[in-house]
């Protein structure tokens, strides 16, 4: 069995054996779509985690809802000076790992991440694409230690921000 | 001409904006995109521009150096580049690639070369045009440079342990934590594999960053005098190595107190801090920074 949520494998198996022109297109066209992710005016969330890390270049702010279900749906806000392929996987991330339970995106490996972004666009100053899957985890981590602490799921929804 | 280029050492290599939407077209000219960000050209770039990576192009993919005379020729008449097209370069991060790619090409001797002052993000915040469209241009011919000139512009370690010995004027452009040894790796970006902070024994340090205006044009001749002559006690005749961790922001530098300044000898330590400060049995020094 796949160690990888089912939405994140279908978008792996998109990219497997693209010609590097092609994975670049896709790419673009994940970037392009980050914006679709970012939080609505208004919206509220279980979660909320804005802030600007050392090694990144700018904010990144991630909110997370957990339903009644205990399915996570990310939303991420990204800063304008965060790179075209931090933006690419922010995208990814948020469609492929909606759904999943806060408990398995923590189990996500992260060995998914060459396989998108190709050994070509792989380079030591590009190592931030791991970046927003650790503030996932991250989130979801935090998230989880609050819902033990309060003894349910429910109760961790406080619209708390870390 | 722009009044501030004018008061330049060597004002033929900055353009601006209006120069560069009325080259759009020239056969004679051609322009260059260099980022930082890989994917950033494919996302939009000023019509005509092609992309130069400085990874994939400029450095040789199984030795660390840069390519040599016949892949810089290969690579000049692949993009329709020939020994008399001028070469406009110009990207992200307030120009810190393109500078790079200047001193490449500058590196093979390359006569026509130019920044536009501002870089990527001056002329998108313009609301300059841009496309997604990526030219094709026709093959050129370009004959291989008979050398690279790396003693001229270009400083390898031994190089600068004897410039540093010697206490020659040195320049460490990185930030005032990567020289004091606070910090290990360039603010806002992941570490870099350095095992050691702190800089070269004897540096000054002058980060790149004080040569740019918060728009990344460049400061004005004044300015720029007032930082690195009066500022820094550096003159005009001075063999001067600047250095940060791979080259990039040195480049910068280097181009500044080359071009801007009319300095006639200065290098860029392009091993800079990731060679010196893994380096063993080599001193490095540590110390509030400046």
């Amino acid at each position: 069995m796949s160690a990888y949520p089912e939405k994140l494998e279908e978008i792996l198996d998109l990219f497997d054996g693209l010609p590097e022109t092609e994975r670049r297109e896709m790419l673009i066209s994940f970037s392009e779509n980050a914006h679709q992710y970012e939080p609505r005016e208004g919206e509220t969330f279980d979660l909320e985690d804005v802030r600007k890390d050392d090694e990144c270049t700018d904010e990144v702010g991630v909110f997370l809802n957990v339903d009644d279900s205990g399915h996570a749906r990310f939303k991420v806000r990204l800063g304008p000076k965060v790179q075209t392929l931090t933006r690419a996987m922010t995208s990814i991330l948020c469609r492929s790992l909606e759904g999943s339970t806060p408990e398995s995106v923590q189990d996500v490996p992260q060995d998914f991440v060459p396989r998108i972004v190709g050994a070509e666009l792989v380079r030591l100053r590009s190592q931030t694409v791991y970046y927003v899957l650790t503030r996932m985890k991250s989130a979801c981590a935090v998230f989880l230690k609050r819902a033990r602490v309060s003894g349910g799921l429910t109760q961790s929804r406080q619209g708390a921000k870390i | 001409m722009n009044e501030k280029f004018s008061d330049y050492a060597h004002p033929e290599v900055l353009v601006d904006h209006d120069w560069m939407k009325t080259h759009l077209d020239d056969p004679h000219v051609r322009i260059v995109e260099s980022n930082e960000d890989i994917l950033l050209y494919d996302t939009g770039h000023i019509p005509g521009a092609v992309h130069i990576d400085w990874r994939r192009d400029l450095q040789d993919q199984t030795v660390r150096d840069y390519i040599r005379e016949e892949a810089f020729a290969e690579l000049c008449r692949s993009h329709g580049i020939t020994e008399d097209t001028t070469v406009v370069v110009y990207g992200d991060k307030s120009n810190w690639w393109a500078c790079y790619a200047f001193w490449v090409f500058s590196l093979f001797g390359h006569k026509n070369l130019k920044v536009l002052d501002g870089g990527r993000d001056l002329w998108v915040a313009r609301g300059e045009a841009l496309t997604k469209e990526v030219p094709q241009f026709a093959r050129s011919e370009y004959p291989t440079p008979p050398e690279r000139r790396d003693a001229a512009i270009r400083a390898f370690f031994a190089d600068t342990l004897k410039h540093a010995e010697a206490k020659l004027p040195l320049v460490d452009v990185r930030s005032p934590g990567e020289f004091s040894g606070e910090i290990t790796h360039m603010p806002e970006y992941p570490q870099e594999g350095v095992l050691r902070g702190g800089h070269i024994p004897g540096a000054s340090s002058c980060p790149w960053k004080t040569a740019a205006n918060d728009d990344d044009t460049f400061k004005t001749r004044a300015e720029l005098t007032e930082i690195y002559e009066n500022g820094l006690g550096l003159k005009k005749d001075d063999d001067v190595v600047a250095y940060c961790r791979i080259g990039e922001r040195s480049s910068h530098t280097w181009f500044v107190l080359t071009y801007l300044l009319g300095f006639e000898n200065v290098r860029n330590y392009d091993g800079s801090w990731t060679e010196w400060g893994n380096m063993v049995g080599v001193p490095i020094e540590k110390s509030d920074s400046a």
